[in-house]
């Protein structure tokens, strides 16, 4: 992780405004290539205005978006050669997980036998080949996940997004989707932004985080780093605080001694 | 609302210009054609004064024994081990697939002066004259008979989704029935239930159909209203009287509204286990029948009479009736009544998808209103919205065209099935839309591919609430038909006018039987989109595998 790697987006200075609420105060922050970025914060805070700006579903006030160093701030969702994946995945439920990988391809000037290929390869990449004729909610949330991050690499994105995908699961399935998440992102190297309220699953899954409070960001580093030194005295409070106490109770539950 | 969005706005616009011309502008011109004297005058009148009491206190007895009916055969249906559940739950609800006057008849052919039953168990003697059935008596069990259905719907529906888990626990504490009954049911039932007595209630009084057949000298207001525009063309009392209808409709749609706001059905707790009890069961059987054969009245009595030549007098069995009503010089009454109810659910279900989808997908401002707007159509009775297109419509060129027919009805029965609409789009995940911006999949693609396959079977429903009501209506039409348009519903009044009853008996049937038929082919539709809901692909993987060498290659 420490070597320098490329940047592949860089935001600057993003404000924008609903009326009279800001809900992003001229944030900026530089994403690298390939690395697994989380947005943490608490609903409201800006975190999801941020995501929907960068895939281009919003407009930014003010501030520009660069990637590969390209500006992309008015580009249309579908050039920006971003992916998206929403919470409880936003399948197409009354399609099989062939036809879900499937259909953007069609729109997006691929040939009928070449929009085959290209989906059967990225259900091929996330181990569902012997799904492909099964309807959406026949699957495990696992598989659904999977067939979710198909359809968004069908289209061959170098960034994908994630919008509290896991938020309305249980703690059992998060975990193991977790797990299958992380190895996804090893398998395939994409650049990852998640977007959560959950600091566990942020510091579980990511090379750096974000945290972010009030339209404004608190401070952007390394998990072990905002545990070591918390900018200042909301991330002491809200980040340290909670993790502390958990880290304390999990010690217990090992049988290992805590520091008390 | 996404960016990409902005230019559908138009959309919503014309919908909101459409309400307005075909709703709003003519209930506000109805409003504003009443003069303060006339409408002093009027109801300082001794015929007002006493429709206005009949008809609060049939409105009243009705909807209260509705209630009570309707409670004991949700009771049975939902918390009881009876066989034959969903024969019950048919045969309750069959009776709102026909027109209120065929309600009455039905009463008059069994009670009235040469009823069946007066003449067979003496009943005239009983009550000591012939006519005991006419006036509030019979209004109100006529009343009964097509209330019982609506509300049974909605309170079945109530205590299907009770939550169970309170009882359970009041069961371990040891709390005794009574006060259960008081700290439980009584809260649970209250909202919903003030809700569904005033949908029953607003029905009752709104109807003008059962006091006109079997009234007799008794008069309502909403009859009252009927005599007055359409037999004597007083728009302005009838103004007057459709104002005044306007009101208990209003507040019923208010309280609605504002209990289904605060979704106080949201969560879902545990449903009730059924047990078993040999004499609750036993008891909950007897009513439910007593219950069904009551509710029955009216088709077995027209099935019964429909095959008389000529009743009293000649009891010999004849299908002549069916071939007059039917094929002969009825069939374009037939004919007018399927024209209006084909068109009105095609154009309905159009008008009612599109403003649902753009309420429940395209969330903004716009949006809000047209939500609004789209609901109001509940609160206006169908008789009031007839009279209001007779002040605003007279002598525009729609006027006495099926056209203006076909306007009225999807107009008068909009709010139900775009609630329908409303719902099943609300529920489908919020981001389908986004996911297509993202993927470069347009919004009509979308709408195309994914979302209407998924709103399919609620489709159904609504086209199937159009068409039968459209078959069954006489409120707002009765304003509104002419000789080329006029509908099987309508026409019944006239064959009862002409003591016509075996024609009237058959009328029903037909309608009854055009219904029973939609909803049958709606029934099977459904079927087959659950089964396809979970049906898979076909695609072989080996074959695509050879395509993809070859494409390799």
């Amino acid at each position: 992780m420490e070597t320098n790697r490329k940047i592949k987006l860089q935001v600057k200075e993003l404000y924008k405004s609903f009326g009279a609420k800001i809900a992003l105060d001229h944030v900026s922050f530089d994403v690298e290539d390939g690395e697994f970025l989380s947005i943490l914060g608490p609903s409201g805070c800006g975190k999801t205005t941020i995501l929907r700006i960068l895939i281009g579903l919003l407009e930014p006030t003010s501030g520009t978006i660069l990637k590969d160093g390209a500006d992309i701030t008015r580009l249309p969702a579908s050039k920006r050669g971003m992916g998206i994946v929403f919470q409880n995945y936003a399948l197409f439920e009354n399609m099989t997980v062939l036809g879900n990988v499937e259909y953007a391809l069609k729109f997006n000037k691929e040939t009928k036998p070449r929009a085959r290929e290209l989906a059967l390869e990225q259900i091929e990449n996330v181990g569902l080949t012997e799904y492909i004729n099964k309807k959406p909610h026949t699957l495990s949330g696992g598989q659904q996940q999977r067939v979710a991050i198909a359809r968004t690499l069908a289209l061959h994105p170098d960034v994908i997004l994630f919008d509290e995908p896991m938020s309305a699961l249980d703690v059992a399935t998060r975990l193991s989707l977790r797990d299958e998440l992380k190895s996804i992102q090893h398998k395939l190297g994409t650049t990852m932004i998640y977007i959560t309220h959950d600091q566990e699953e942020a510091f579980a899954l990511s090379d750096h985080i974000i945290v972010m409070d009030n339209a404004v960001i608190h401070q952007h580093d390394k998990p072990m780093n905002i545990v070591e030194s918390p900018a200042d005295e909301y991330i002491r409070s809200f980040v340290i605080h909670n993790l502390a106490l958990k880290i304390h109770s999990l010690s217990k539950y090992a049988g290992g001694t805590s520091h008390d | 609302m996404i960016k990409a969005d902005r230019g559908y706005s138009v959309f919503k616009w014309l919908i909101l210009v459409f309400f307005a011309v075909f709703l709003v502008i003519p209930i506000a011109r109805l409003m504003t054609s009443i003069t303060w004297d006339s409408l002093v005058k009027i109801i300082k009148s001794a015929a007002f004064g006493r429709a206005l009491r009949t008809s609060l206190t049939v409105a009243v007895l009705a909807t209260v024994i509705s209630i009570a009916i309707a409670y004991v055969a949700a009771w049975a249906v939902t918390r009881t081990a009876i066989p034959c559940k969903g024969v019950f739950t048919l045969l309750a609800t069959l009776p709102m697939l026909i027109p209120s006057y065929s309600h009455a008849s039905g009463l008059v052919f069994l009670f009235g002066q040469n009823g069946v039953l007066t003449n067979a168990l003496h009943l005239d003697l009983l009550f000591g004259k012939s006519s005991y059935i006419y006036g509030i008596p019979g209004i109100v069990m006529g009343s009964v008979l097509f209330s019982v259905p609506l509300a049974f719907i909605m309170i079945a529906d109530v205590m299907r989704y009770q939550d169970c888990t309170p009882y359970e626990a009041a069961e371990v504490m040891g709390i005794p029935k009574p006060n259960r009954f008081l700290a439980i049911t009584y809260p649970y039932f209250r909202k919903p239930m003030i809700s569904i007595i005033f949908v029953v209630f607003t029905a009752i009084i709104t109807d003008y159909g059962v006091p006109h057949i079997i009234g007799g000298k008794v008069i309502t207001v909403a009859e009252m209203m009927f005599q007055k525009t359409v037999k004597l063309l007083d728009y302005n009392t009838g103004s007057v009287l459709g104002l005044i209808l306007l009101f208990p409709a209003v507040i019923s749609f208010l309280l609605d509204f504002t209990n289904k706001d605060k979704g106080n059905m949201s969560f879902v707790g545990r449903r009730f286990e059924i047990v078993k009890s040999f004499r609750k069961d036993a008891v909950a059987f007897i009513l439910i029948v007593v219950i069904s054969l009551y509710l029955l009245i009216p088709l077995i009595c027209a099935a019964y009479n429909s095959v008389l030549t000529s009743y009293p007098t000649d009891m010999t069995f004849t299908l002549e009736h069916f071939r007059t009503v039917v094929f002969k010089s009825g069939f374009k009454y037939l004919r007018n009544s399927l024209i209006i109810a084909v068109v009105v659910s095609l154009f309905g279900i159009l008008l009612v998808t599109v403003t649902a989808y753009l309420s429940a997908r395209m969330k903004s401002k716009l949006s809000r209103v047209l939500h609004l707007v789209s609901m109001t159509a509940m609160a206006v009775p169908g008789v009031v919205l007839g009279l209001s297109y007779v002040i605003v419509f007279k002598k525009s060129v729609i006027y006495n065209t099926f056209l203006i027919m076909f306007l009225v009805n999807a107009v008068h029965m909009f709010a139900s099935p775009y609630l329908m609409m409303y719902n099943t789009f609300s529920k489908l995940n919020e981001n389908l839309e986004s996911v297509g911006v993202s993927l470069g999949i347009s919004r009509w693609h979308m709408f195309k591919d994914v979302i209407f396959p998924l709103a399919k079977s609620t489709v159904w429903d609504a086209m199937s609430y159009f068409f039968i009501q459209c078959m069954k209506t006489i409120t707002a039409v009765a304003f509104l038909w002419s000789t080329y348009t006029k509908p099987l519903a309508i026409k019944i009044d006239e064959y009862n006018a002409m003591i016509e009853t075996e024609n009237v008996a058959v009328a029903t049937l037909s309608i009854l039987a055009v219904n029973i038929l939609f909803k049958l082919i709606v029934y099977l539709r459904q079927q087959a989109i659950a089964r396809s809901r979970t049906r898979e692909g076909n695609v072989i993987l080996p074959d695509l595998m050879s395509n993809r060498k070859q494409a390799c290659c």
